[in-house]
């Protein structure tokens, strides 16, 4: 099942309902980076609250969806990632990187609004 | 009732210690203690058995006397059971008989010499003393003093395998002490406070190991959710010792925070706790960290957007900043 991703102002919000294949999740890298564009969005925020798990697979795909919309000029913030998950997560080691976290999409949306000189300082 | 639940706990000791026949036969094999060593303890068994409760006297008469003992001493109640259970012990010692029931009645003298708190090298000196006495009567009771001494020696060999019996549980008993206090330090709760809305506090006393490592994890990751937390300062003044993994079990926490959109920071980090971290070339860039706890939790309300100011420090009806931002 192919993710919805609906717009808010200029912000993307792709919410992940059900588990992805690796496919599912690689189209929906291809699709967000091409609704950046068209959209001219300057925000998007990835719910991941339905995975149970997030594998290296999902970690470095999300990483490539953040720094793929930056350099289309658009902020990435994921939300979401469950207490087991993300403890899970650094037992294995899996990373996000630079990519910025949220608690859940009110305080995605409030990060994707601050000044960008702001950005990091959280 | 009591003495069947202290009987229980002598026989789930000699379980744990691994005291089944085979083991008592090994440890009378290490002695040296044979039948013949029985037969030779028989010549002397009544001058023994008919003055017990002489040479048990004798026994505590010597700890009364010895400073170490004091405290022993002064436990009534428990003396007075050790006192039968070594009378017990002395005719059981001539008695020939060596096997599981011999052993259990060890234990249960054993354990209550340690949880008297007797100490193993005056307990060892009381022994001494008692058996040189024991010796002395052997040798007098024997037709002849050389058959009294070989009589005396199969009785050494029984000594020693008491005393190997007894040293064993006054050890485990010991271990089994530390293995409780230790488990208390790790029970040891961590709570995590909420000081305001989306603030939490994470303060951590003792010693970190992986198992709490992971507890305080959890319980924070959940308690970032529950409150939607925003910061977190996790202090760290208790923490007296810190080595490479306890940095990366902290290091581990923070990253576990920061995935769901919480930011960790580090407070209480003392000079030599910091010294420490610096040789052992732990990388803590990632971390934030500040001095103290009241610098981390300004930083934390500075962060969510909270300014804090005194009532009564407006002159003129403005509000003074207390902390400057």
């Amino acid at each position: 099942m192919s993710v919805p991703i609906l717009r808010h102002g200029n912000v993307l919000v792709a919410s992940i309902q059900v588990a992805q294949t690796d496919d599912e999740l690689l189209q929906l890298r291809d699709r967000l980076s091409e609704m950046v564009g068209q959209s001219r969005a300057k925000g998007v925020v990835i719910d991941v609250t339905a995975f149970d798990v997030l594998d290296s697979f999902a970690t470095r795909t999300l990483r490539d969806i953040a720094y793929g919309s930056r350099l289309r000029g658009a902020r990435t913030v994921v939300v979401g990632i469950q207490p087991d998950v993300a403890f899970a997560m650094v037992q294995l080691g899996l990373d996000l990187g630079a990519v910025s976290t949220a608690l859940d999409l009110d305080d995605a949306v409030e990060e994707l609004n601050r000044p960008p000189s702001e950005v990091g300082r959280r | 009732m009591a003495s069947d639940l202290a009987g229980t706990a002598d026989k789930t000791l000699a379980h744990e210690m691994g005291l089944d026949e085979a083991a008592i036969e090994r440890r009378r094999r290490l002695v040296g203690l044979g039948p013949e060593d029985s037969k030779r303890i028989a010549t002397i068994r009544d001058a023994i058995t008919q003055r017990a409760e002489e040479y048990a006297a004798l026994f505590f008469n010597y700890l009364a006397e010895v400073d170490e003992a004091r405290d022993f001493m002064r436990n009534r109640e428990l003396v007075e059971q050790a006192r039968r259970l070594k009378v017990e012990h002395l005719i059981a010692m001539v008695s020939g008989h060596y096997g599981a029931e011999y052993a259990l009645q060890r234990l249960r003298l054993a354990r209550l010499y340690s949880r008297a708190g007797l100490e193993e090298r005056v307990f060892m000196a009381a022994f001494h003393h008692l058996l040189r006495a024991i010796g002395t009567a052997a040798v007098r009771a024997a037709p002849e003093p050389e058959l009294g001494i070989e009589a005396f020696f199969s009785l050494q060999k029984v000594a020693f395998l008491d005393l190997g019996l007894m040293v064993d549980v006054m050890v485990a008993e010991r271990e089994r002490l530390i293995t409780r206090q230790q488990e208390a330090i790790r029970e040891l709760t961590t709570p995590v406070l909420q000081i305001r809305d989306r603030l939490l506090m994470l303060p951590i006393i003792g010693m970190i190991d992986t198992h709490r490592a992971r507890l305080l994890t959890e319980n924070l990751l959940h308690a970032i959710r529950a409150n939607r937390a925003k910061v977190v300062v996790m202090d760290v003044t208790g923490v007296l010792a810190v080595d490479t993994k306890v940095a990366n079990h902290l290091l581990q926490t923070v990253a576990a925070a920061r995935l769901m959109g919480a930011k960790v920071i580090v407070t209480g980090l003392s000079a030599d706790v910091s010294q420490t971290l610096v040789n052992l070339g732990v990388d803590l860039v990632g971390l934030q960290t500040i001095g103290d706890l009241q610098g981390g939790i300004e930083e934390a309300e500075r962060l969510i957007g909270y300014e804090v100011f005194l009532r009564d420090a407006r002159p003129n009806g403005v509000a003074a900043p207390l902390r400057s931002l």
